[in-house]
C-alpha cells in the first residue's frame, strides 16, 4: 500500500521541499549591490523584513485583504453553499457547473475583465457618464475594494464547494426536528446547521485564505502600481530588485504567517463549537 | 384540548396528487395510525400536520385552532423521525433538552424534565453519550424522549419502528402504545406494516394512492373491510372476482358456484373476500378440491388448494399427529368448505384512476 504514495510522494519532494529548502538557504544569504548574492548565514533579511515600514504595510495590507476577502467569502459562499447542497434532481449539476464556471477562466484574463467593466472608460462608468449620473468617471479601479472584488471572485467556487459537500452530509431531518422542537429558522442555522458545517467553514476558510494571502494577478492588476501586497513584493525582489535573499526571506515570512493564521484561526474557531 | 382534525386535506406537485382528501378526526389521547404501501400519501399526510409541506387544499387544526399556514417551529407537535434525526453534535441530554431550550424553560426545570423523560424511556444512565455512541434501539428512545419532554398537543410518529431489528420492533412496539396510554398522547403514527398498526392504534386509516380507502378500528377493517384493497392489505385475504347471479350464489369467473353471504348488493360483478383461516378442509372427495401445496409453519399449515380451477389459501390450526389431515400430500383431493356468511362480497376493483 505504501508504495501507492511513492510516485506523488517523489513528485512533491523533488518539485517542492527541495526547492523551499533551497530557497530557505538563499534567504540566510547577503546582499551587495554589485555582487549580488553572497554567501553568508544571517537572518539580517528578516530583521529588515519585519522593521521597515514600507514591507510592514505590505504585509499589513496581505494580512487585511485576506482576511476581509476570507470572511467576504465566507458569507457569501455558505447561502449558495446550503442552497446547492439542499437541490435535488437535475439540475443540481447544472448549478454545480455554473458554480465551478469562474474557474474555466484564468486569473489575469478574469483580471482583464474586471478592468474593462471597473476602469475609467469601462462599461460602469460610461453607462453613469452616459445616463448622466455622474460628470466624472468614478474611481472604481486601483483600490482596496476592486482588488477584495476581484480575490472573491477569484476563490469563491472554492469555498461553495467545499462548504456544498459538507452540508450535503447534514441530514435534512436534523434540520426539521429542531424546527419541530420550536426552533426558528434563523435557530435551526445557529444550533445545527452551523456546528454541523463547521468542518467545511474551517476548510473551506484555511483554502480560500491561502490563496488570498497568495493574491498576485488581482492585486497587480486591479490594485494598481499603489498597492502591494506579498506576492508581488517577493516577484518585484527576485525579478526587479535582483536581491534574492530578501525575497526569499519575504517568500517565507508569507509562508509562515499563513501557515500560523491557518492554524491558529482554525484551532480557535474548532474549539468555539467543540463537539 | 389537543385533538387533531384534519380537513379535507389534500396535496398536489403539479399534476400529480399525493394526497387526495383525507377528512381525519382523532379525538384528546387516541392513536391513530397511517397505514398503506410505499407511496399511498400517508406521509406526506403526517409532514403536513408537522407542517413540512405546505397542503394545497383543505385545512389542519390542533386543538381546534386552525394551524395550516402556521410555520412548523410555532406549531405544538412532537415528531419521531424515521431515522430519528438526532443531533450528532449534543448528547443525549442536551438532544432532549432542546425543545425546552426552544420553549425558555428555565435551566433547573430543564434538568428534571430532562432526567424523567430519559427515565421513561429507560436511558437515564446514558444522558452524557453523544447519538453515535447509542445502539439503534437507544437513539430510538432518545427520540421518543426528546420528542415527549416537551409535552406535545399532537405526537408524530414517522415508522418508528422500521429501522429496528425484529425481536426490538415488537418490543418497542409495546412501550410506544404504553407510553402513549399513560401520558394520555394525541398521535397520529405513520406506518407500512399492519400488524403494527393493528397492535397500537385505536384505530386505523387505510390509504392507498393517496386516498382513504377505509377509517376503523382493527376489527372493522379485518372483518368488515370496505374493498379488495383494505381486505387484502390488512390480513390475509383470498379474493376471487366473479359475478353475483343470486342472492348467496356467487359465480367465479373460473366457473365455480361458490356460497357466499347474503348482501345487499344487486346482482353483477363482483368479489368475494374469504379469510384464509374460514377456509376448512376434510380429507376425502367432493371432487372439486385439490391440494396443491403444503406449508407447515408450527402452529399453523397453509394449504395451498384448488377450487375446480379457482386458487384458494386455507391457513389451520396444524392438525394433531392422528389427524388424517397430517397424511394429506400436493395432489391429494380434499372437500373444501367455508361457512357462507364468512364470505363477504365487496364492489369489484375501481377501474384505475389516472393519478
Amino acid at each position: 500500500m505504501a508504495a501507492l504514495v511513492l510516485p506523488a510522494g517523489v513528485l512533491v519532494l523533488l518539485l517542492l521541499v527541495a526547492p523551499m529548502l533551497l530557497l530557505f538557504r538563499i534567504s540566510l544569504n547577503e546582499f551587495s549591490p554589485t555582487q549580488m548574492m553572497v554567501e553568508a548565514t544571517t537572518a539580517a533579511n528578516y530583521f529588515r523584513a519585519v522593521q521597515d515600514p514600507y514591507y510592514r504595510q505590505v504585509l499589513v495590507t496581505t494580512l487585511a485583504v485576506a482576511t476581509g476577502s476570507t470572511l467576504l467569502t465566507l458569507g457569501l459562499g455558505f447561502p449558495t453553499a446550503y442552497w446547492l447542497a439542499r437541490m435535488q434532481g437535475r439540475w443540481k449539476s447544472f448549478a454545480t457547473i455554473v458554480v465551478m464556471f469562474p474557474l474555466l477562466v484564468g486569473n489575469v484574463v478574469r483580471a482583464a475583465g474586471w478592468l474593462a467593466l471597473l476602469g475609467n472608460g469601462g462599461a460602469i462608468n460610461a453607462a453613469l457618464l452616459g445616463l448622466g449620473v455622474n460628470a466624472a468617471p468614478l474611481p472604481l479601479l486601483y483600490n482596496t475594494g476592486a482588488v477584495v472584488a476581484g480575490i472573491v471572485a477569484v476563490v469563491l467556487p472554492y469555498m461553495i464547494l467545499t462548504l456544498s459537500a459538507v452540508i450535503e452530509g447534514i441530514p435534512r431531518q436534523a434540520e426539521e426536528a429542531a424546527s419541530n422542537l420550536g426552533a426558528s429558522p434563523l435557530t435551526v442555522f445557529r444550533r445545527v446547521v452551523l456546528p454541523l458545517a463547521l468542518p467545511g467553514v474551517i476548510a473551506g476558510s484555511v483554502l480560500v485564505f491561502v490563496l488570498c494571502m497568495n493574491t498576485y494577478a488581482s492585486a497587480v492588476l486591479l490594485g494598481g502600481p499603489q498597492f502591494k501586497m506579498m506576492a508581488p513584493a517577493v516577484y518585484d525582489q527576485f525579478v526587479r530588485g535582483n536581491n534574492w535573499p530578501f525575497g526569499a526571506a519575504l517568500a517565507f515570512i508569507l509562508l509562515g504567517f499563513t501557515l500560523v493564521l491557518t492554524v491558529v484561526g482554525s484551532a480557535v474557531l474548532g474549539r468555539c463549537y467543540r463537539r | 384540548m389537543g385533538s387533531l382534525v384534519l380537513d379535507a386535506l389534500g396535496k398536489r406537485y403539479g399534476a400529480s396528487t399525493a394526497v387526495e382528501r383525507v377528512d381525519l378526526d382523532v379525538g384528546q389521547g387516541e392513536m391513530v395510525a397511517l397505514l398503506g404501501p410505499s407511496g399511498c400519501g400517508k406521509t406526506t399526510t403526517l409532514r403536513m400536520v408537522a407542517g413540512f409541506v405546505p397542503p394545497s387544499a383543505g385545512r389542519v387544526l390542533i386543538g381546534g385552532k386552525d394551524v395550516t399556514r402556521t410555520p412548523p417551529h410555532a406549531r405544538d407537535t412532537g415528531m419521531v423521525f424515521q431515522s430519528y434525526a438526532l443531533f450528532p453534535h449534543m448528547t443525549v441530554a442536551e438532544n432532549v433538552a432542546f425543545g425546552l431550550e426552544m420553549r425558555r424553560v428555565s435551566r433547573a426545570e430543564r434538568e428534571t424534565r430532562v432526567r424523567e423523560a430519559l427515565r421513561l424511556v429507560r436511558l437515564d444512565a446514558l444522558e452524557d453519550r453523544l447519538p453515535r455512541q447509542l445502539s439503534g434501539g437507544q437513539q430510538q428512545r432518545v427520540a421518543l424522549a426528546r420528542a415527549l419532554v416537551v409535552n406535545p398537543a399532537v405526537f408524530l410518529l414517522d415508522e418508528p419502528l422500521s429501522n429496528l431489528d425484529a425481536k426490538l420492533r415488537g418490543e418497542v412496539r409495546m412501550e410506544i402504545r404504553a407510553l402513549q396510554q399513560r401520558l394520555g398522547l394525541t398521535t397520529l403514527i405513520v406506518t407500512h406494516d399492519q400488524e403494527e398498526a393493528l397492535t397500537m392504534a385505536d384505530r386505523l386509516v387505510v390509504m392507498e394512492r393517496g386516498r382513504v380507502r377505509q377509517v376503523g378500528t382493527a376489527e372493522d377493517l379485518y372483518e368488515r373491510p370496505a374493498d379488495p384493497f383494505v381486505a387484502g392489505f390488512v390480513g390475509r385475504c383470498n379474493l376471487i372476482e366473479g359475478r353475483l347471479e343470486a342472492q348467496g350464489q356467487f359465480r367465479a369467473s373460473s366457473g365455480a358456484l361458490l356460497p357466499c353471504a347474503a348482501s345487499p348488493a344487486p346482482p353483477g360483478s363482483c368479489i368475494l373476500a374469504l379469510r384464509p383461516e374460514n377456509v376448512s378442509i376434510t380429507a376425502g372427495t367432493d371432487g372439486a378440491g385439490r391440494l396443491k401445496m403444503i406449508t407447515y409453519l408450527g402452529p399453523q399449515t397453509e394449504y395451498h388448494l384448488d377450487l375446480a380451477g379457482t386458487p384458494l389459501l386455507a391457513i389451520r390450526q396444524t392438525p394433531s399427529a392422528d389427524d388424517p389431515l397430517r397424511r394429506l400430500s400436493p395432489g391429494d383431493a380434499v372437500t373444501i368448505s367455508w361457512d357462507a356468511s364468512a364470505a363477504r362480497l365487496l364492489p369489484a376493483a375501481q377501474p384505475e384512476t389516472g393519478v
